[in-house]
Order: C-alpha cells, then structure tokens, then sequence
C-alpha cells in the first residue's frame, strides 16, 4: 500500500473511533424529568415541583442555566460538588431552567421572576414569592448563606 | 416600495441576469452578450454598496419608519454604534456580505476579465451567489417598513424611539468583529467558486480549471485566512473585555463554528501548497477549496438559522431557512461533486510517482492535512453530534469544554512534534531528524507526567470519566512545553537557513512570514493551556457601598495574595437630561403627524397657554395650538400654570373632544415641568453601576478603575459588564465587580499568558500578510501577470 494511502485510510478509522467514542462518552445532561448539574439533580418540570413543594412545605430553589454558561460549570465543579451544598439543597425542592429551552414554561419562569442571563438562582416560596436572590456566580460559602438566608426568611414567614 | 428596495430589486436583476448570461454562454461555448457582463457585475456592486450606504444613512439618522432601523437602535446611542447596528441582524449582516462578495466579484472579473470558456463559468458561479443572497434580502428586506412590525398602525405612523442595539454589542471590537468576519467569508467565494467550477468542467470533459487557477486561489485563500484569522481574534478579545468571565474562549457553539472553517482553511492552504496538476492533491485540493466555503455556510447556517441556541442567537429568524437551502447547494458542490469524481476516476496510479518512501515531504505535508482535518472533525462532530443524539434518543446530551480540549490537545501537540519534525528533516537531514523526533516526543511524555502542583493537570477529572478523558485530562500542561521548543527550534533553524539562501529580497521575505506564522501558532498553543489551568480567582464582598458607609481601607481577599480598596460608588443613568426634543413630540409635530398618533402612548412637551378646570377633568392646552393635555377623575388640580414649559405622557386621543384635535391623557405623575421632568416620562435606557476601586498585589498597586455593570432596563433588564483589566507581560489583573443593593461582590482573577497570546496573533497576522504579499510565485506584489497553464515543479514541497 502506498504510504500516503495508508495514511489517509489510518485518518479515517481514527476521525470514526474518535466519533463514535466521544459520543457515547458524552455525558446525560437531562433526560425527560430531571437535568443534572454538578453532583446534583434537578427536577424540569416546574408545576410538579410547585405540587411537591406546597406538600412538602419546603421552599423552591430555581437555578436559571444555559449550556453555554460559563459560571455554570463553575457552579457544577467548585459549589454543587460540595457535600454540604447538597445536603442544604436537601431542605428545598431544586428546579433547573434552562434559559435556552423554547417552551412556555421555561419563558413563563424567566418573566416571571425576570430572569435575562445565567447563572441566577431564585429562592422562592411554594406560592412563588421571591426570599432570596442570587445573581450571577456565588462561591461555595456565599451560596450558602445565601440559601440559610432564604431559609431563615421562609420560616420567619411561615411561623 | 421604497428606495431601498428598488436598490435591491435592481441589483438582483443585474446579478441574476450576469450569471444567467455567463452560464448560457459557458454551456454553448460561444460569447453571446458577454460583453455586458462586466457592466452588469459593476452595476450590482455599486447598487449592493448604495443599499448598504442607504441604510446606514437611516441608522445615523435614525429613521424608523424602517422596521429594522428600528428594532436595532435608538437616538441615544453615539454615531459608531449607530453605524454598526446596521449588521446587529440577520438583514443587515446578509445585505454586507452580499456587498462584499459582489464587490469582490467586480474586482476578480477587473483583473483577469473573462477570457475563457472556464472563467465565465467561475463568474458565473460568484454571480449566482450574488444573485442568491439578494434574492435573500428581498425575501426578508432590511429595508421593510414600520408597518411590518406594528400591522395595525395607521399609514405614517412613525415610532419616536427606537428599541436599541443589544447590549452585548456596544463594544468596539464588536463594532469591526462583523465586517471583517464577513469579509473573510466572502473572500472564500472566490476559491469555492474556482473549485466547484473545476469539478463541473470535469464532469463535463473540459478537462478542470484548477491548474490555471492554482496562483489566484492561494491568493485568495490566503487573504480570507488572514481576515478569519483576525475574526476569531477579535471575537475572543470581545468575549475577554465583555462578557466578564476573564476567558477568550468558551466553546460556545459559535465560536466552534467560526474556528471550523478556519482550522479548514488552514489544512486547505497546506493541501494547495503541496498541490501538483497532474500528481498528488488533484483532487483533493480543489476539493477542500470548495469545501472551506460550504463549511463556512453551515457554520453560518449554524448563527442565524437558530437551530443552535447560544449567546449569539441575538439574529434568530426567517432567513435560516434561506442559509439552509444554500446550505445544500455549496455542500452538493463542494462536497458531493468531488466525492462521486473521486469515485468514478480510475485509478491511473499517476498518484505518487509511484514512490514507496514513507519519509518524504510530501507525506509530512499530508499528515499535517490531515491532521487539522482531525481538528477540524472534533469541533465539527462537537457541534452536531448532540443534535442527532437528540433526534435519535431524546437524550440531551452535554458537550462541555472538555470534549474539545481533551481531544483536540494531543492532535495540537501531535502537529506540533510533526511541524518541529518537518523543519528539521530539512535542515538537518534524516538521522538526526529522527533522533529529534524520538527525543521531544519522549520530553512530551514526561512532561504529561510532570506536575508539580495540582493546578497543572489539564482538567479535573471524575471516576466515572471515560478513559481517554482521564488520560488526557489528568496530563500535566508540562507536556506542551516541549512540542512547542521544537516547533520553534525547528521553524527558526530551516527558516535562518533558507533567508540566507533566498536568492531575492521577496523570497526572504517570505521565508520570514513562514517563520512568524509557525511561531506564532506554536506560542499561541503555549499561552491557551497556561491561560486556563492557571487562571486563578478570588472574591470578597464589599457593603454599604450604596449609603456611603462602606469600608475604604485596603481589604485582603481571601484566599489571594490580593487586596482591594474601595474609593466610592457611581451610578449614572443614560441618557443624561436628554433634551426634551429627543423624547417628546412638540405640539406642532402632533399635528403634523395627524390621526396616525390616534390611541398610541406619545410624550409631549409645549408652553401651557390655557388652563381650564372642568367637575370632572381639567385639561391644559399646549402653544395656542389645538392640542391639549387632559387630566380626568379626582386629578382636577392641575400641577401646572399658565405660561410654564411642561412635559406630559399619556395615551393620545385623537378627535376625542369637539373642541381640540387631541387631547394626551396624562396622569399627575406623568407631567410637570420641563426643566425638572417626573421620573416615568424620561426614558432611561442604560443604567451604569460600578465601583472604583483599586487593587493592590502584597503593597504594589496593581490596577485600578471602575468595574461594575450596565444594566439596559428597556431592553429586558439586560446586563453587560464593566471590567477593569491591568495588562501585564505575565499575567492579566481582571477586576469583576456585580453592584447591587449597596453590596459590591468584587472577584479578582489573574489570567497569564493574556499578552503572549496578543503576540502569538499579531505574529500570526505579520506573518501572513508578508506570505500573501510577497511569495514569489503566488505573492499578490509580485504575481502581476496573469500565468499560463502552471505546469511547473512546484519547489515547496519537491522532494
């Protein structure tokens, strides 16, 4: 076989390897009810959520995200990796809009509490009233007084 | 029908009727009216260029009885950003890469004309393109009126303010970032046209038009490589200074998509070097020519077709599926034709000389091709493969950076060790080339391995990550480090050796541009891995900045050998007491715009000439004239009097009382006086926030200015950031700062290598322009005369 041959046959059994493993590498980033963030996961379905919190009486945390979001992945690797993070995150029921998707819900939640650009998280109560505000990236012990802020004010609230 | 339209109208005859013209007489072989060719091309280049010319002049202007005028700016904003909201859009944009590509038609056709059969059909070919994207235009017109947008709005209905440029694109490296993007791409019309014009005449037995052509196709190769390259550049200097996350680069799917067709480009330009007319590369580079513009189609297919949600989607609409169908036709002829070609040629073995030596030039040439086509498919498959998963399995997957680091670094490094392999083999022949080799690949081997902190891993990788992912990721960025010196060393030994040998000034110049382009991108690739990994950030609150009673000593931030002070707090509003003539309507232009104001919210100013208290409304006449301003319910006392200048919002009713023409029913928060307007009647559309500050490493200021954000209230709430950046040698000072409620969060990052990159890109663009100006055979200063049938050896790749 002719050098330059072989070379183009090599450059194609790596461009289909690589293909082909790259995308079964590739990890879910949501399937139909939850999207993953981090070590965390997230519910999409924002009625639901709504439901489950006036039942639980918990508080709703909303993060609103894009794909292409780089204080996003920052989020994902230094603050919702955090053990204590997510056992904080236990004591609400966590929401993920991604401010990319197309359907009403996703557009009802960005008027609602408007919302223009990711990272924002949006504490509110089961009614929908907003406790906490957190705009843009928080590090690991900003986002947690933050959520114990919310939590304070929930409680004051309810009691 | 307006003049815009009719510039458009004309423009697409003349184009259509040049490539009808060219294409009748290409198949008859005979020269039927193409004499009038080159007077059609030039009259659709300058109608093109009046319609862009006519449509800036009605954003300086800010004439909204345009939709698009409207949609895109408002009276507030300075002229430049005025000018650049011609392209804010998809309208826009497509209207001036049509000027440029028509522009660069008239001049191709100028300098060669049309002496054969092959060149009407390649003019043929651009002037279809011509002809395709202003049909585009006329089928979504820049130039609409006002009336597409507000259908219900009476005839001469005009808004008196426009809705304002998205934020994100007031910016001056976003106010030239389009043009020169668009100017790279229509450059790359040229050589898609040649190279699909080359696969046609062989289809038909006219025997290719690429030899002829080979000098100007590396030309204009290499000038849309120059202005793409200068594109990307000026996108990642715009995402660095705007976007506030102190990085040049996200893989965003946009970014992806420009850097596809220049990684593209970039294997192209090797191909057509190496390229012989009747050897190695007879299909393969006329092929890749014609690609590089189909892959810059569907990248653009990618922005403005919307099927790709990204922070550029700001041009969503319609004319995606334009960009589609075109999308097909330049993949069906610069992709599919080369293919079925390539497929039904037998195979004469004239390939190669039949030589069976692996180590030759023109095989390391080959490795290079193919090796940026590897990089080229690992962004390409990056952006589609979520997509088809999607449609297959309804899974969303993530592409995250790591993909495109992870695979693309050991394809860069493996470039890198062949570019320092190739120079060497050169200058110091086979044996110690290959010992060279084997001793920088080992040195990139322990370097993967050496790390003397943490930080120096590529990425961070988790358990449950592929293998290749961990591989690559738990790397040290040592590894770069010697693939990069023998780059450099190689690049700089062939290249002394051969200035000094170059018999011309030209050919040493030239040898020089190859130098600081290989250099370049070896320390451009130096500086990325560096920038990031040890990119390093850290954040501390500052309160009471709103009251005044925040700390204004030097503070730690923690975790950082940094410190910060606070000086104080700004917050300005824009515009500033703007005139009242720019937000409200004198009495004289209510009349003078009639019954169209009927219903709709105005603002009006004018002197009260008459009061009159009525039981259940009072109402306020302006200037003597018919207009009055009326305030109903229990607001009967009026807050004005007679004589006094005022200013007042509210719906206009036109014919609403016997007595006056209208009447604007105001509120008494919406009117007062003029000198001291209420609050709700004067548009604010940028809300500035900041801090200054000043940022100090151990005792040594390090930089200082105000950071904060602009907030656009009109336009949704949307933010932009104001960053402070000290530019080092080493390392960048990036200085964030999020403002609100009297807490300022104030993140310090330091970003290195910021000013070696800078350098890799000018020696890149340095080298370049030198390369396309003065090569010897193909230079653009020194290849003036048009040549014969190029049958010659080619000397940069002999063997």
């Amino acid at each position: 076989m002719k050098p330059r041959k072989a070379m183009t046959l090599a450059f194609f059994v790596v461009l289909l390897s690589i293909g082909y493993f790259s995308m079964h590498a590739a990890p879910t980033l949501s399937d139909e009810n939850y999207s993953y963030h981090g070590d965390t996961r997230w519910q999409t379905n924002v009625t639901a959520a709504e439901e489950t919190a006036a039942a639980e009486g918990k508080p709703i945390v909303v993060y609103f995200w894009t794909t292409w979001c780089t204080y996003c992945e920052d989020y994902n690797r230094e603050v919702y990796a955090d053990p204590a993070v997510q056992s904080e995150l236990d004591d609400f029921v966590k929401v993920a809009v991604n401010l990319d998707d197309d359907g009403g819900e996703s557009a009802r939640m960005q008027q609602e509490y408007n919302v223009n650009y990711p990272p924002q998280h949006v504490v509110v109560t089961p009614d929908g009233e907003v406790l906490v505000r957190i705009n843009g990236y928080a590090g690991t012990e900003d986002f947690l007084s933050y959520l114990d802020a919310a939590e304070g004010r929930y409680s004051g609230e309810s009691a | 029908m307006n003049v815009g339209t009719i510039l458009l109208g004309l423009a697409f005859g003349a184009s259509l009727s040049a490539a009808g013209v060219l294409g009748r007489a290409y198949v008859a072989d005979d020269d039927a009216y193409v004499a009038h060719v080159p007077k059609l091309t030039a009259a659709a280049a300058v109608l093109l260029v009046s319609a862009l010319l006519h449509l800036t002049y009605q954003f300086v202007t800010t004439d909204y009885s345009n939709a698009y005028v409207w949609e895109n700016t408002a009276s507030y904003l300075p002229l430049l950003y005025r000018v650049t909201g011609v392209y804010a859009a998809n309208e826009g944009s497509v209207l001036l890469w049509a000027a440029i590509v028509s522009v660069v038609t008239m001049i191709a056709g100028a300098v060669r004309g049309i002496p054969d059969r092959h060149a009407k059909l390649v003019h043929g070919l651009t002037l279809g393109l011509v002809a395709y994207f202003t049909g585009m235009l006329l089928a979504q017109n820049p130039f609409a009126s006002i009336r597409t947008a507000f259908p219900g709005a009476p005839p001469g209905f005009v808004p008196t303010s426009g809705q304002g440029l998205n934020p994100l694109l007031v910016d001056p490296y976003m106010a030239i970032h389009p043009p020169v993007m668009f100017t790279a791409y229509a450059l790359l019309a040229m050589p898609f046209a040649i190279g699909a014009a080359h696969f046609v005449s062989l289809f038909r037995g006219n025997g290719g038009v690429f030899p002829t052509w080979h000098g100007s196709v590396t030309r204009w190769l290499r000038l849309s490589w120059l202005f793409l390259t200068a594109a990307v550049a000026l996108g990642g200097l715009w995402s660095y200074t705007v976007l506030g996350w102190g990085g040049i680069w996200a893989w965003d799917p946009v970014e992806t998509a420009i850097l596809i067709p220049w990684l593209f480009l970039t294997a192209t330009l090797h191909a057509v070097s190496a390229y012989e007319p009747t050897g190695r590369y007879r299909v393969l580079a006329p092929a890749m020519t014609a690609t590089v513009f189909a892959l810059a189609v569907y990248t653009t297919s990618v922005v403005r077709s919307g099927v790709f949600r990204s922070v550029h989607s700001f041009a969503d609409g319609g004319i995606g599926a334009a960009f589609l169908v075109l999308m097909a036709l330049t993949a069906g002829l610069g992709v599919v034709a080369p293919v079925v070609y390539w497929l039904l040629q037998p195979d004469d073995g004239a390939d190669d000389r039949a030589d069976d030596r692996w180590l030759r030039r023109s095989n390391l040439i080959h490795l290079a091709v193919l090796g940026f086509g590897l990089l080229t498919f690992v962004s390409l498959w990056g952006l589609s493969f979520p997509l088809l998963r999607n449609a297959i399995t309804g899974l969303e997957v993530s592409v995250e950076a790591r993909y495109y680091n992870l695979w693309s670094y050991p394809l860069v490094l493996g470039l890198l060790l062949l570019l320092g392999f190739y120079m060497d083999y050169e200058a110091a022949g086979r044996r110690r080339a290959l010992a060279g080799l084997g001793v920088f690949t080992a040195a990139t081997l322990v370097g993967a391995f050496v790390a003397p902190t943490e930080t120096w891993q590529l990425a961070s990788t988790r358990a449950d990550d592929a293998l290749v992912y961990q591989l690559v990721g738990s790397a040290s960025a040592a590894s770069v480090l010697p693939p990069v010196a023998y780059a450099i060393l190689g690049t700089v030994k062939r290249t002394g050796g051969r200035i000094r040998a170059a018999a011309s000034r030209n050919a040493r110049l030239k040898e020089t541009g190859i130098t600081l382009i290989h250099v370049g991108a070896a320390l451009l690739v130096l500086s990325l891995p560096f920038m990031y990994v040890f990119a390093g950030q850290a954040s501390v609150m500052a309160t009471g900045v709103g009251d005044g009673s925040m700390d204004t000593s030097q503070q730690a931030v923690p975790g950082s050998d940094y410190s910060v002070r606070v000086l104080g707090h700004s917050r300005t509003e824009f515009p500033q007491d703007p005139a009242v003539g720019t937000y409200a309507l004198s009495s004289e232009q209510v009349v003078r715009r009639g019954s169209s104001l009927n219903g709709s919210v105005q603002t009006v100013h004018g002197r009260v000439t008459d009061i009159r208290e009525g039981p259940r409304a009072t109402v306020v006449q302006l200037d003597g004239s018919s207009i009055w301003v009326g305030l109903a319910g229990n607001e009967t006392t009026a807050p004005v009097t007679t004589g006094e200048r005022i200013v007042a919002r509210g719906r206009l009713m036109w014919d609403f009382v016997p007595s006056a023409d209208a009447v604007v029913l105001a509120r008494s928060e919406t009117i007062g006086p003029t000198a001291d307007p209420p609050e709700n009647v004067v548009p604010t559309r940028v809300v500035a926030e900041g801090v200054s500050l000043a940022v100090y490493e151990g005792d040594r200021l390090r930089a200082s200015g105000v950071a904060g954000q602009r907030r656009y209230p009109e336009q949704g709430g949307m933010q932009v950031r104001d960053v402070v950046i000290d530019r080092g040698l080493l390392a960048d000072t990036y200085v964030i700062a999020g403002v609100s409620d009297g807490t300022a969060s104030i993140t310090v990052k330091q970003v290195p290598f910021v000013t070696l990159m800078r350098l890799a890109i000018v020696s890149l663009l340095l080298g370049m322009s030198l390369v396309a100006l003065f090569d010897p055979r193909h230079g653009a200063m020194t290849d003036t005369a048009v040549r014969g049938t190029a049958r010659d050896p080619n000397p940069e790749v002999a063997d």
